[in-house]
C-alpha cells in the first residue's frame, strides 16, 4: 500500500532524515521519518512586547498502517509541498473481508481509530455482498474476484443469474384467515382453487402479529418454470418480506434448495426498505443479471429488468408485503380484474349473469382501498409504516376482505329478482360455480415469461458467441495468455456482452414506431410521461404523447366515451385500442394484433371520418409515411439550394395543416426563421452600402445560426411539450440537422474565403428582390404559423437570438470589411 | 472460556405476585431473563444458584418490589486463540459462516486450508478437497478464535481452520 501524506500536515515541509530503510518493518503509529516545517508563533521578546516570529518545528511522522517497507518514494532534505505518497508499504493483510467490524483474515479490530487515523480500516471493505448477512463486508478488490469466479463459472454452464421478486411475482400470500376455512371446507365454492395453496405460519412477527398464518398461492405452472428457467439461469430471491417469510416460501417453491440455494434476500438484509438494488446482489457489475419483478419503480426501472404483470389470485389482497414501498401506480391489476369479470361474464351460462359487473365493482374498489391502506403513504415514517403493515395484516386477519366479498357475492345472488323457488337450488348450485370465480387461477404469465427468458437467454449467448469467434480470429496469442491465467479456459470475461444492452435494443423493437396517447387510463394531473405504464411502455419503444395527431397510431382508451376516442376516430390510421393490448403486448414482447382489442365505438361518437382524399388526411398520412424525408428535405431546404420541387409540394400540403406535431413544430421553427429572414432584410437595407459580399457573408453565416438555434429549439421542444416523435427518430434528426449546421459553417467560411466564387450564387437570393421569394417559400409554407401563439419564453429567446445574430452579423461585415480590404 | 461467575440483578416484581409463590416466580424470571442473553462481552449459560435474594423493596408511587438478587451463573466469554467446535450455517466463496453455541464464527477463504477448495456446482454448495473432507451446511468443525469483537448484543468473531489439528 503506498501512504499518501495528508492534507492536514503544515507544508511546506523539507525532510530531515528517514527513520527506516526499505525492508524494515513498521508498526502503526510508529515513526517512520522526521521533518520539519516552519510557521510563525506569538513570543515575548523578554520585555514584555509580544512579536511573530518564524521558528522551525521538527516533527515525526508516523506510519498509519502495519507492514514491511518496500521502497521510499523520498528522501532525505526533499522539501514537501503537497500531500503525495511518501512510502510503499508491504502490508501482510489488506482487511479485504471483514466480519462484524473484525478483519476476517488477520482477526483485527477494523473499527479502532487513533489520532493518526485518516481512514477508518473498516472503508477498506465497504461493500456487503452476502445474501444472507450483512456483517459481512468485502473490498471491491475482493467484490470483483468472487464475481469474476461466479461470472466464469456459469459461462462455462452458459447460464446466466436471475433476480426473482416473491410476491404477486411468482406467489400471491394473504394472511386472511378465511382461506383457512375455506380451504378446510370440502363443500365450499372456492375449494377447488384453494386445493393447492399452502400455508406457513410464522411465530415471532412482531407483535400483534403472533403465530399468524400465511396463505401462499402459487402462480400457475410455477414448478416447471423454476425448474426450466434453472436450467438457463442462476435463480436469486430478492423480497421485500422478512427473511423468516422468505425461508418459508423457499421451502415451499424449492424444498430441496436445488434451485435457490441459500441465495436469499430479504428486507432484513436489503438495506432498504423502498427500494431494491441490484448492487447489493452484483456490485461490481451486471452484465449477466436478469430481474423479474412486478414492479418496476422499486427496481427505478432496470434495464435488467422484466417487469411481470402482478399475480393476483387472491382477489383484493394485494402485496402484503408493499406497506414500505412507494405506493403503487396500479392500471394493470385494476383493469386486469375488470377484463377477468368481463370473461366471466361472457363465460356465464347463468341466467343472472349480471352479478359478476357489481362483484367486479366492489372488487375494485376494495382493491383500491387496500392499495391505498398498505400502499403506505410517507415512506420516510418507517416506524408509521411498520404499524401500518401490521395493521394492514390484523385487518386482513380481522376483517376477512375475502369472506366480505363473498358474502357480497352471495347477497347479490340471493337478491337477484330472477331466483325463484324452484331453481334455487340449480340456482345456488350455478351460483356456487360462479362464486368459484372469485378465487379463480387462470393465470398464464409464467409460461410467457418463461418464453421471454428464453429469448433472452439465447440473445444473450448468440452474441457472446459471435463477440468469442471473432476474438479468437483475432487475439489468439492474447487468449492464450489469458488461459493459462484463468481457471477457466474457455471464459474470456472482456467478451460478455451486457445484458443491459442486449435486453433493451431486444424490446425496443416490439412495439417500435408506435406512437401512444392515453385517454382515460391516468388519472387527471398525472405525468403522462412517467407514470408506471407509460415507463413500461417506453421501455418497449413506444413513444407517448398528449395529443392525438397525425402521427399517433395508437389511442389507448380506458373508457370508451372520453373526447380524445372522439377525435381519434376522426383518424383512420389511429387504432382505438383498450389498455389490455398494451399491457398484453408489453407483458408478451409482441406486437399483438389489435383487432381483438378495439373498443367498441358508441356511434353517437363516431365523429365524421376524414375522407379519404380530404386534405388533412392526405396530409396526416403524408406526414407518417415520409416525415423523416421531409425532416431530411426541409433541412436542405435551408440550406439554401431551395429548388427541389418535392419541397414546393410539402410547401403546398402543409400550408392547410391545422394539426400534426411536425407542422406545429416546423411552423414555428419556420416562423423564426421568418422572423430572422425579417430582420436580415432590414439589416441589408442598412448594410446594403458595403457591397454585396457582405451581405452575402452576413447573411449566410445568419443561416448558419438559424440552424443551429432551431436545432436546439427543435430538441428542447421535442423533449418538453411534445414528445410524440419516436426516440430513435428525433435523435437521428438532430444528428442530421447538427450535421447540416456544421455543414453549413463550413460553407459560411468556405464562402468568405472563395469570395469572387461564390459571389454570382449568393448575391442574387440576398438581394432584396430575389429574397422575398426565397423567403416566402419558407414562410408562406407555414401561413398558419399565425394561428399559433408564442410562447414568450421563445419571445425572448428570440428576442436574445436575435440580438446576438444582429451583433456577429456586425463582426463579421467588419471581418468582411477587413478581407475586402485585402482584395 | 466458562467462568462460574456472581452477579446481581435487579428484578421488579408486579404487586400482583406478591404471595407464597414469590420465590419460585422469582426463579423463573431471572432464568428467563438470564440465561442466553449475551452482554456483549460475555454470553450467560445457565444459571447455578441464587446466593441470596434480598429484601424486597417496595417502590414508592408505582407499588413493584425490587429485589437485587445475587446468582451464580456459567457465563462463556470467548477468548482470542480458543479452539471451539461450531455447526456451519452456510458457505459462501468468501467463507465460511459458523455458529459455535450462540457464537458466530466467520472462516474467511485465507483462513481454510489451500486444498480445501469452493465447489459451487454441488447443492449444496460446498467446500471440499475432492477427497473425503466435505465442508457443507451442517457440518461440524473444529476452530480455532483468531479475533473476538464485542458488539451491543451479539459477539462476532473470526476463526481459522488453517492449522493442525483443526477443520
Amino acid at each position: 500500500m503506498l501512504l499518501r501524506l495528508p492534507t492536514s500536515l503544515h507544508y511546506p515541509i523539507t525532510v530531515t532524515s528517514l527513520l527506516k530503510q526499505a525492508g524494515d518493518k513498521v508498526e502503526r503509529d510508529e515513526a517512520i521519518f522526521w521533518y520539519i516545517y516552519q510557521t510563525t508563533v506569538e513570543e515575548g521578546d523578554g520585555l514584555g512586547n509580544k512579536v511573530q516570529v518564524k521558528r522551525k518545528f521538527p516533527t515525526r511522522f508516523e506510519s498509519s498502517v502495519d507492514g514491511e517497507i518496500l521502497e521510499w518514494k523520498i528522501s532525505k532534505g526533499d522539501v514537501i509541498e503537497g500531500p503525495l505518497d511518501v512510502v510503499e508499504i508491504d502490508e501482510p493483510c489488506a482487511h479485504e473481508v471483514q466480519f462484524g467490524g473484525l478483519c476476517a483474515e488477520c482477526g483485527k479490530d477494523m473499527t479502532e481509530a487513533t489520532y493518526n487515523t485518516e481512514v477508518m480500516d473498516s472503508m477498506r471493505a465497504p461493500i456487503q455482498m452476502t445474501h444472507d448477512n450483512t456483517t459481512l463486508t468485502v473490498s471491491e478488490k475482493e467484490a470483483t474476484r468472487v464475481e469474476e469466479d461466479a461470472k466464469r463459472r456459469l459461462l462455462a454452464s452458459r447460464r446466466l443469474s436471475l433476480v426473482v421478486d416473491l410476491d404477486q411475482t411468482i406467489i400471491h400470500a394473504t394472511v386472511d384467515p378465511t382461506v383457512g376455512e375455506w380451504k378446510e371446507d370440502k363443500n365450499n365454492a372456492n375449494y377447488g382453487a384453494l386445493r393447492d395453496v399452502r400455508q406457513f405460519q410464522l411465530i415471532d412477527d412482531g407483535p400483534g402479529m403472533r403465530g399468524c398464518w400465511y396463505y401462499i398461492k402459487l402462480r400457475p405452472g410455477l414448478e416447471e418454470f423454476l425448474e426450466k428457467v434453472a436450467e438457463l439461469y442462476e435463480l436469486h430471491i430478492y423480497t421485500m418480506g422478512t427473511r423468516a417469510y422468505a425461508q418459508n416460501i423457499a421451502d415451499i417453491i424449492d424444498p430441496t434448495r436445488k434451485l435457490f440455494g441459500d441465495r436469499i434476500l430479504s428486507r432484513d438484509e436489503s438495506g432498504s426498505l423502498t427500494a431494491k438494488n441490484l448492487q447489493r446482489l452484483f456490485p461490481v457489475d451486471t452484465k449477466m443479471v436478469v430481474i423479474i419483478d412486478d414492479r418496476g419503480d422499486v427496481w427505478r426501472w432496470s434495464p435488467n429488468l422484466i417487469k411481470v404483470s402482478p399475480y393476483d389470485f387472491f382477489v383484493g389482497i394485494g402485496d402484503i408485503n408493499s406497506s414500505f414501498l412507494p405506493k403503487k401506480q396500479d392500471i394493470g391489476a385494476t383493469n386486469k380484474l375488470i377484463k377477468a369479470a368481463k370473461e366471466k361474464e361472457s363465460k356465464d351460462h347463468h341466467p343472472n349473469g349480471t352479478v359478476a359487473k357489481p362483484e367486479s365493482e366492489t372488487e375494485v374498489s376494495a382493491l383500491q382501498q387496500l392499495v391505498t391502506m398498505g400502499g403506505g403513504d410517507n415512506p420516510r415514517l418507517l416506524h408509521e409504516q411498520t404499524n401500518e403493515q401490521e395493521e394492514t395484516i390484523l385487518h386482513q386477519v380481522e376483517d376477512r376482505p375475502l369472506l366480505q366479498k363473498q358474502k357480497e357475492l352471495d347477497a347479490e345472488d340471493e337478491a337477484s329478482p330472477e331466483s325463484s323457488e324452484s331453481p334455487s337450488v340449480e340456482e345456488s348450485q350455478e351460483s356456487n360455480k360462479h362464486r368459484h370465480h372469485l378465487l379463480e387461477d387462470h393465470d398464464r404469465e409464467l409460461f410467457q415469461l418463461q418464453d421471454r427468458l428464453e429469448k433472452v437467454h439465447l440473445q444473450f449467448f448468440d452474441e457472446y458467441d459471435r463477440r468469442r469467434s471473432h476474438a479468437i480470429g483475432g487475439r489468439v496469442a492474447a487468449l492464450r495468455g489469458e488461459k493459462t491465467l484463468s481457471k477457466d479456459k474457455d471464459v474470456d470475461l472482456k467478451l460478455v456482452p451486457d445484458i443491459k444492452d442486449i435486453m433493451p435494443m431486444f424490446k425496443r423493437g416490439v412495439l417500435g414506431g408506435v406512437v401512444l396517447v392515453f385517454s382515460g387510463v391516468l388519472p387527471l394531473g398525472t405525468d403522462t410521461q412517467n407514470a408506471d405504464i407509460s415507463l413500461w411502455a417506453k421501455s418497449f419503444g413506444v413513444a407517448i404523447a398528449s395529443k392525438i395527431n397525425g402521427r399517433t397510431t395508437h389511442l389507448v382508451a380506458g373508457r370508451n366515451r372520453t373526447a380524445k376516442v372522439r377525435e381519434a376516430t376522426r383518424y383512420p390510421n389511429v387504432k382505438i385500442v383498450s389498455t389490455q393490448w398494451l399491457l398484453d403486448c408489453l407483458v408478451s414482447w409482441q406486437h399483438l394484433d389489435e383487432d381483438p382489442y378495439l373498443l367498441h365505438i358508441h356511434d353517437d361518437d363516431r365523429a365524421e371520418p376524414l375522407s379519404p382524399n380530404s386534405r388533412e388526411l392526405v396530409e396526416s398520412s403524408w406526414i407518417s409515411s415520409s416525415d423523416e424525408a421531409t425532416g431530411a428535405s426541409l433541412w436542405t431546404d435551408e440550406e439554401g439550394n431551395g429548388n427541389d420541387p418535392e419541397i414546393f409540394n410539402s410547401a403546398g400540403l402543409t400550408e392547410t395543416s391545422h394539426i400534426g406535431y411536425d407542422e406545429d413544430e416546423q411552423a414555428a421553427v419556420h416562423d423564426e426563421l421568418k422572423d430572422f429572414l425579417g430582420s436580415d432584410d432590414e439589416s441589408e437595407s442598412d448594410n446594403e452600402v458595403l457591397g454585396d459580399e457582405t451581405n452575402t457573408s452576413g447573411k449566410k453565416r445568419k443561416r448558419g445560426e438559424d440552424v443551429d438555434s432551431e436545432t436546439g429549439e427543435d430538441s428542447a421542444e421535442d423533449d418538453d411539450d411534445e414528445n410524440d416523435q419516436k426516440g430513435s427518430r428525433l435523435s437521428q434528426r438532430i444528428k442530421r440537422s447538427y450535421e447540416r449546421s456544421t455543414g453549413l459553417r463550413e460553407v459560411a467560411t468556405a464562402s468568405s474565403s472563395e469570395m469572387g466564387e461564390t459571389r454570382p450564387e449568393h448575391v442574387r437570393p440576398s438581394g432584396p428582390h430575389e429574397d422575398e421569394p426565397d423567403a416566402e417559400n419558407v414562410g408562406t409554407s407555414h401561413d398558419n404559423d399565425e394561428g399559433f401563439p408564442e410562447n414568450p419564453d421563445d419571445d425572448d429567446d428570440e428576442f436574445e437570438r436575435e440580438m446576438l445574430a444582429a451583433f456577429e452579423d456586425d463582426f463579421d461585415d467588419n471581418a468582411e470589411g477587413d478581407d475586402m480590404a485585402d482584395e | 472460556m466458562f467462568f462460574l461467575k456472581e452477579e446481581t440483578k435487579v428484578i421488579s416484581l408486579h404487586p400482583s405476585f406478591f404471595g407464597p409463590n414469590m420465590r419460585e416466580y422469582l426463579i423463573t424470571r431471572l432464568n428467563e431473563e438470564e440465561e442466553g442473553r449475551c452482554t456483549g462481552d460475555h454470553f450467560v449459560i445457565c444459571v447455578m444458584d441464587m446466593v441470596d435474594i434480598g429484601e424486597g423493596r417496595v417502590i414508592p408511587s408505582s407499588g413493584n418490589a425490587e429485589y437485587t438478587i445475587k446468582y451464580r451463573a456459567i457465563i462463556w466469554k470467548p477468548f482470542r486463540g480458543e479452539t471451539v467446535d461450531a455447526i456451519v450455517t452456510s458457505v459462501k466463496p468468501t467463507g465460511i459462516f459458523t455458529l459455535a453455541g450462540p457464537l458466530s464464527v466467520f472462516i474467511a477463504r485465507k483462513n481454510i486450508p489451500g486444498d480445501i477448495k469452493w465447489e459451487p456446482n454441488t447443492v449444496p454448495p460446498q467446500y471440499t478437497d475432492h477427497a473425503d473432507q466435505v465442508i457443507e451446511k451442517g457440518t461440524s468443525l473444529r476452530l480455532k478464535i483468531l479475533g473476538v469483537k464485542p458488539d451491543v448484543a451479539a459477539i462476532n468473531a473470526i476463526g481459522t481452520i488453517k492449522e493442525d489439528y483443526l477443520g
